[in-house]
């Protein structure tokens, strides 16, 4: 038995190269990658060696503790597809602690494993200072292995397992890109410490914290044992076994209760009125705007857009301001780029549909209705943000006047996009995320279609708004130039906004079935 | 009744044809629908009897072929058309994220329906089709045949002449089932008309006054039951013309359990 799970890992290996070569290429960058870090920790590790043994046990806990840490985080996070699934195998009649063994056991096999089996022998290189030191090091460079690469495993199987409903996997995934857009003010803290000063005292409080938990214990109990501290050794030892110990115990559960547990889908949520159905007229265009609106707000694809939006400024005026540009001139940045984006989301909303949109062809929805529908949801945060955002931006730049062009700059922008989504979301459809699917997740054979039609909604919206935005930018030197930015931005906007509509929806009226067919093959 | 070959085929289809590079889908299909019938649609798989309804209902573009719809052309005068039909498409999603009384207020509204119509209907559908709990639910959440359950009330929720039904018994309960035969022969009897496709050969013969068999993209027969299944079943007449049946050899040693 145990050969062949150990086989069947093997062929599910070499079977990943046996994809489509971009997926070959994919896998082999993932393994260059890997051995870089694994080659590049293992000449940081030697060269620990040479260092004194405080220090390198401060780097040592550190680093070890973050790794043990991207281990079990990493599963959860992402939601590793997992195809050594406990469940998978629950028809076979195998008793279920002889199969957590068995898949304890082809966990050893793979990248990862073979990584930090690497990192972890090269730790005993650092601790080659002595018979006690080396005998700790060896006892740990094994449980460090055993921790990760069994604390991967629980963890994949734990999110396969609790993250199987429909509703907890898409907040995941929203709470994932929530974490990773925070990531970038903790760096820009972690880098305004003073390392020449400050660091090697702040990295001595982390590894001593971190040496005493689950995830450092094993790496300090070396680095203990080489400044003479059996006792405290002993003790780090007994922790990070201790842990291995409620690893297995959590895997022999957690195996035990997937293979009874066939199925697990949350109690699905009642809604009792009508919704944004309720509020808005019965007339076509505002019903497909109420069932827009509806998916705004509970379809994780539009959702995570909706997130994504407010960030891009923000990443942009971070990056500015570190490169050195006047805080003021920034004020008047995120308002024109939120409404750049948000004009830009639906320019491939028939996509989005899938072949739902067989009730439109069926219903015979006019192309108008159906394009200014489509619309109303973002004109409905678009208007109030422009309203609100341009004085509120314009005295933080320090001029109220400026609110009328950054008024007319954001407006037409928001309408050119959203006349420019209108026509090629009728026009240029081409595939994406399938509803009820990982917003993070690429369709198949999108390719170069995507992107060019990416570019030219974005590219066509940018330039139409150039006049109104050449005349704001002159405004700011000469005030003369603001109200006429204002009026020209509005104009321009609301011609390509009804033209933009008229033609994409004459487009839809015409093409429906083709539209519907697109869909199907996508 | 008057008696008017316009008005009463309600359903006119002629010479309809599509096919897919070499691949010939539906082949010169014509076909006519008397008004205040049930008229069923059989086929093996992969015959083009999806691909004829889709056609029917002005979801695919055919390569050739008329279709009227009470005198309208779906494909040149589609408002009229559209208006008195009523679609239930095999394996296209439905709007999922909204919940069951949002779908049938969304397909009620798109169809010109008033919001108290489409409320009072609602709640008749809902009752019809066993749905009174689940309606404040995603559709996403529902069993397959609930999904089949609220997309055959939306079809009907406009009350149009004309109900194309594809697959609409599909992973639907035998409850369930009971009561959807029994609204659509009181539709029938009231003057409306039903078009649908099966594979259960004993449904069609219990409540179709008139059949068409499709295979390989042709008509092989049609007219009214008794005329096309003469003093066999369904399924014989129907097995027969399909290609008879493949005789079960060389499968003994599924007789030899293994342990």
């Amino acid at each position: 038995m145990a050969a062949q799970f150990l086989g069947l890992k093997l062929r599910l290996l070499a079977n990943t190269f046996r994809r489509s070569p971009w997926q070959i290429v994919g896998v082999a960058v993932a393994l260059v990658y890997g051995l870089a870090a694994a080659f590049l920790a293992v000449a940081a590790l030697t060269g620990l060696r040479l260092a004194d043994a405080d220090v390198a046990g401060d780097i040592v806990v550190a680093a070890g503790s973050l790794v043990v840490l991207g281990f079990l985080l990493i599963p959860l996070a992402f939601g590793v597809d997992d195809t050594l699934d406990p469940r998978r195998f629950g028809q076979f009649g195998i008793p279920t602690t002889r199969l957590a063994g068995l898949l304890a056991m082809t966990a050893f096999i793979g990248v990862p494993a073979l990584v930090i089996a690497i990192v972890a022998v090269a730790q005993v290189v650092t601790w080659s200072r002595g018979g006690g030191p080396t005998f700790f090091a060896i006892v740990s460079a094994a449980v460090i292995v055993v921790t990760c690469v069994l604390g991967a495993r629980v963890t994949t199987s734990l999110a396969a397992f609790v993250l199987a409903s429909r509703r907890a996997r898409e907040l995941s995934g929203l709470v994932t890109l929530i974490v990773l857009v925070s990531i970038a003010p903790a760096l820009a803290a972690i880098s305004s410490i003073d390392w020449q000063d400050d660091g090697p005292a702040m990295l001595a409080r982390v590894s001593d914290a971190a040496g005493w938990t689950p995830l450092g214990a094993a790496w300090a109990a070396p680095a203990h044992a080489a400044v003479g501290e059996y006792g405290a050794a002993v003790l780090a030892l007994l922790i990070a076994l201790g842990f291995v110990a409620v690893l297995a115990g959590a895997w022999l559960l957690l195996v035990g209760r997937m293979l009874v547990t066939p199925h697990r889908e949350s109690r699905p949520r009642s809604y009792a009125r009508l919704g944004w159905f309720r509020w808005l007229p019965a007339s076509t265009a505002w019903t497909v705007a109420a069932r827009s609106l509806t998916y705004w707000m509970r379809d994780s694809r539009y959702r995570v857009q909706l997130v994504i939006v407010p960030v891009v400024p923000l990443l942009m005026i971070v990056i500015l301001l570190i490169s050195g540009v006047y805080w003021q001139n920034l004020a008047l940045l995120p308002l024109p780029v939120i409404c750049l984006f948000l004009g830009w989301t639906i320019h491939n909303d028939i996509a989005g549909d899938s072949t739902a949109l067989w009730m439109h062809v069926a219903a015979n929805v006019s192309g108008l209705a159906d394009r200014v529908g489509r619309t109303i949801p973002v004109l409905a945060l678009g208007i109030p943000l422009i309203a609100i955002g341009a004085p509120v931006s314009a005295s933080a730049y320090g001029d109220p006047d400026v609110a009328w062009s950054l008024v007319g700059v954001s407006s037409c922008i928001l309408l050119c996009g959203l006349g420019i989504s209108s026509i090629t979301s009728a026009s240029f459809p081409y595939p994406t995320v399938r509803p009820g699917d990982s917003p993070f997740s690429q369709p198949q054979a999108s390719g170069g279609v995507a992107s060019l039609v990416q570019s030219l909604a974005f590219g066509a919206t940018v330039l139409l708004t150039l006049p109104a935005l050449l005349l704001g930018m002159y405004g700011l030197i000469d005030p003369q130039l603001t109200m006429r930015s204002f009026w020209v931005g509005l104009a321009v906007g609301l011609v390509v906004f009804v033209g933009g509509a008229l033609i994409g929806g004459a487009i839809f009226s015409r093409r429906a079935p083709e539209l519907l067919a697109f869909t199907q093959r996508s | 009744m008057t008696v008017d070959r316009e008005t009463d085929n309600v359903l006119v289809v002629e010479g309809l044809r599509k096919s897919y590079g070499n691949v010939v889908a539906v082949d010169d299909i014509s076909l006519s629908v008397l008004a205040g019938t049930i008229y069923g649609i059989v086929g093996p798989n992969g015959a083009g009897k999806t691909t004829t309804l889709s056609m029917v209902t002005g979801l695919l573009r055919p390569d050739a072929g008329t279709v009227l719809v009470h005198g309208a052309n779906v494909w040149a005068d589609p408002v009229a058309a559209k208006r008195n039909m009523g679609v239930l498409p095999d394996r296209l999603r439905l709007f999922d994220r909204l919940t069951g009384a949002q779908l049938l207020h969304y397909a009620g509204t798109l169809r010109g329906l008033d919001r108290t119509t489409v409320a009072s209907r609602s709640a008749d559908l809902a009752v019809a089709f066993g749905l009174e709990g689940s309606l404040g639910r995603l559709v996403t959440d529902y069993s397959a045949g609930m999904t089949k359950k609220i997309a055959l009330a939306s079809a009907m929720i406009h009350s149009p002449r004309l109900l194309i039904l594809d697959e609409p018994f599909e992973a639907v309960d035998p409850v369930s089932a009971a009561n959807v035969i029994e609204i659509l022969q009181r539709y029938a009897s009231a003057g409306g008309t039903v078009v649908l496709s099966s594979h259960s050969m004993d449904l069609i013969q219990r409540i179709c006054d008139s059949v068409a068999i499709i295979v390989g993209g042709e008509v092989l027969a049609s007219g009214t039951m008794r005329e096309v299944r003469g003093f066999h079943s369904l399924e014989d007449r129907f097995v027969e013309l399909a290609g008879g049946r493949k005789a079960a050899e060389g499968m003994e040693w599924l007789h030899s359990f293994s342990d």
